[in-house]
């Protein structure tokens, strides 16, 4: 069966004062439909440009990025912008709500952006209502971002990644910044979709809490995926105790 | 929830951010606004005024240097009441020759006696002519100008008259029945003297009884005692002068310029101006002046979109990491670029509502304060250019800077910080 996501010779060059600085180095990897994916790998191991390149928001250099046979980075700027709202769902780690819209008008902002279709208002509310009770957040349906928690935030971020119904849920750092207990409700919350929703689910994150929940778990280092380890946890460990 | 309906509750939730924005185009439409009321209205005003009083000419003895000098400072006055110097009455008859000879001319020129079928000849009525005779004099031992005027003639010549006090079928029928011993006081000159209507009042030991008080209007009639020109002339040993000659054409459009040229022309001793002359310099004061607050107001303007250009420019860049997050979940460049220009249409439609009505106020107190007196019209008109101009100042502000912005990469827009 061919994987939902192939990427193959991802490069991306950045040039920063003037230096050259190789991001990925010809990454390829396949993802399955409904795979829980965690990247790890220390700062600047490109875990996130390469999240980035696979969610439609940094161009690589070179290569491709097939999603469900759509090579993405050969679409026009405005199929990347449809693809992107269709497609994927994104969590972000501090890049995540509006300050000016309450909880609901943020879940449902993605919708307002789809251009084909009607938008049936009621049928919207009543989605953004249910992810939010999923969430155990109906309690906050009107608050503002700036009157939630650390975690309360992240969960409605998870609400609206869920709220177009993609294919894939793409987290960049979901957990940084929460203490441990949020931390495990937030895994968890993503475990559940992955498994309730079907969705296809990639992370990346520095902790290693993720790693027990993952069905594949990829370690990068120097713009590269290392295919050489058996243990991700010791190899982390091992990065960190060295590096 | 729609992208307008987006824009619009950032708006509501960031009413500070926006506030140096409205006010810049406020200040901008207000200050055109108030100067395109003031303008017009003034020029309106001065056309009506020459439409009322149908093109009049005054033709008034000629005041040159040299019979300036004879004239003592006791006996030369104004330049609207002048005394010493008259036009003798034999004159007069020539004067009305002239001035006929000159109109008829200036039709026939325009075309505008040519015969047309069905419509024939374009009768013109004659011109009234209205002289008066100035002088001066005391009552109860205070000086007064006494002005003999052929009151029907005058009303006719000066519809405008109303009387203040007195009680009569009309005003028309009254002044223009007062008999040879019979006279009507200006209103300041009845209010400083005590004299109003019914009383008698001897000029030179003539008695005459006070028929009405003339409402005020603003002119040197407000001073003025008026009496027959007979007896006027009889007064002041005077017979066979005048001071002044008013004429009112008695036909719309009349080319009543041609006629002062030709009397200045041909007649010597008098001088002849037409309302057009003084309303012409009074268009060129107003013109000259609007000019020149439009210029200022234009450099104002100018500074003012740099100014909101620079304030939306900031604005927009600290919403860096919003517009990154919006694209992020699938806006495209187009619809990025739309939530800004939804948010300031709505911003300009706003300010250029509130720098209109803040024009008229400024219209107002420009017009009491400036003491213009013109009596102010607020076209319809005037609010969709107020609206226009508010509009295209906030979109055309936004539209570069959005443009740019809609173009960053997302990934870049992750290290900047939210603004709240």
């Amino acid at each position: 069966m061919d994987a939902y996501i192939k990427i193959r010779g991802l490069r991306k060059i950045y040039t920063l004062s003037n230096q050259r600085v190789d991001a990925l180095r010809g990454i390829d990897l396949d993802i399955e439909r409904s795979g829980f994916v965690v990247f790890v790998g220390h700062s600047g191991s490109g875990k996130t440009t390469l999240v980035s390149t696979i969610g439609g928001l940094t161009r690589p250099t070179e290569g491709t990025v097939v999603t469900d046979g759509v090579d993405i980075w050969k679409l026009k700027d405005r199929e990347l912008s449809a693809f992107r709202n269709r497609t994927i769902g994104f969590v972000f780690q501090s890049f995540s709500l509006l300050p000016t819209l309450d909880v609901l008008n943020n879940i449902v902002m993605p919708v307002i952006f789809r251009r084909n279709g009607t938008i049936d208002v009621t049928a919207l509310r009543d989605k953004a209502l249910s992810l939010l009770s999923d969430l155990e957040m109906s309690h906050k349906v009107n608050a503002y971002p700036s009157e939630l928690s650390g975690g309360e935030q992240r969960r409605v971020a998870i609400a609206r990644a869920l709220v177009n119904d993609p294919e894939i849920l793409l987290a960049d750092e979901p957990t940084g910044e929460l203490d441990i207990r949020t931390e495990q409700e937030v895994i968890d919350i993503f475990r559940h979709i992955n498994t309730e929703y079907r969705k296809t689910i990639i992370v990346v994150s520095h902790s290693l809490s993720w790693i027990d929940k993952a069905d594949t778990v990829v370690v990068m280092k120097d713009g590269q995926v290392r295919t050489d380890v058996q243990d991700p946890v010791q190899a982390l460990m091992g990065e960190v105790c060295t590096g | 929830m729609k992208i307008l309906v987006l824009s619009l509750l950032d708006l509501v939730r960031r009413p500070r951010k926006n506030l140096m924005l409205v006010l810049a185009i406020v200040i901008a439409v207000a200050l055109l606004t108030s100067l395109s009321i003031v303008s017009t209205s003034a020029n309106t005003t001065i056309l009506e005024v020459i439409s009322k009083t149908g093109h009049t000419l005054t033709v008034r003895p000629v005041i040159t240097e040299r019979s300036a000098d004879d004239i003592t400072s006791d006996t030369l006055t104004t330049s609207e009441v002048v005394f010493g110097k008259y036009i003798p009455e034999h004159i007069i008859p020539e004067i009305e020759r002239s001035y006929d000879k000159a109109i008829k001319a200036g039709w026939e020129r325009k075309g505008g006696l040519v015969a047309r079928p069905g419509i024939g000849e374009i009768n013109i009525e004659p011109p009234t002519w209205a002289p008066r005779l100035y002088g001066k004099t005391s009552l109860d031992g205070n000086p007064v100008i006494v002005t003999g005027v052929d009151f029907y003639k005058e009303y006719f010549v000066r519809f405008w008259w109303d009387l203040a006090s007195g009680e009569w079928p009309t005003d028309a029928t009254r002044i223009r029945q007062a008999g040879e011993n019979e006279a009507f006081i200006g209103g300041v000159l009845s209010q400083a003297r005590g004299i109003g209507a019914g009383d008698t009042v001897t000029v030179n030991g003539t008695p005459f009884k006070v028929m009405g008080v003339l409402q005020e209007t603003n002119s040197a009639d407000d001073y003025m005692l008026f009496i027959p020109i007979r007896a006027a002339q009889r007064m002041f040993d005077k017979a066979g002068y005048v001071s002044l000659l008013s004429v009112r054409a008695m036909c719309p459009n009349c080319p009543v310029g041609d006629a002062m040229v030709e009397l200045n022309k041909t007649i010597t001793g008098i001088t002849a101006t037409s309302q057009l002359d003084i309303a012409g310099v009074q268009f060129e004061f107003f013109n000259m002046l609007y000019n020149f607050l439009l210029a200022v107001v234009t450099a104002t303007i100018f500074v003012a979109v740099l100014s909101i250009f620079n304030v939306v420019t900031g604005s927009l860049y600290a919403r860096t990491r919003e517009i990154g997050l919006l694209k992020a979940i699938g806006a495209s460049r187009c619809q990025v670029l739309r939530i800004f220009l939804y948010e300031h249409f709505a911003l300009g439609f706003t300010s250029g509502a509130v720098g209109y009505l803040v024009g008229i106020g400024m219209a107002i107190v420009l017009n009491a304060f400036l003491d213009i007196g013109a009596i102010l019209r607020v076209d319809s008109h005037l609010l969709w250019r107020a609206l226009a101009l508010g509009i295209l100042c906030s979109v055309l502000a936004v539209f570069v800077p959005a443009l740019k912005l809609t173009r960053i990469k997302i990934t870049e827009t992750f290290r900047t910080q939210w603004e709240t």
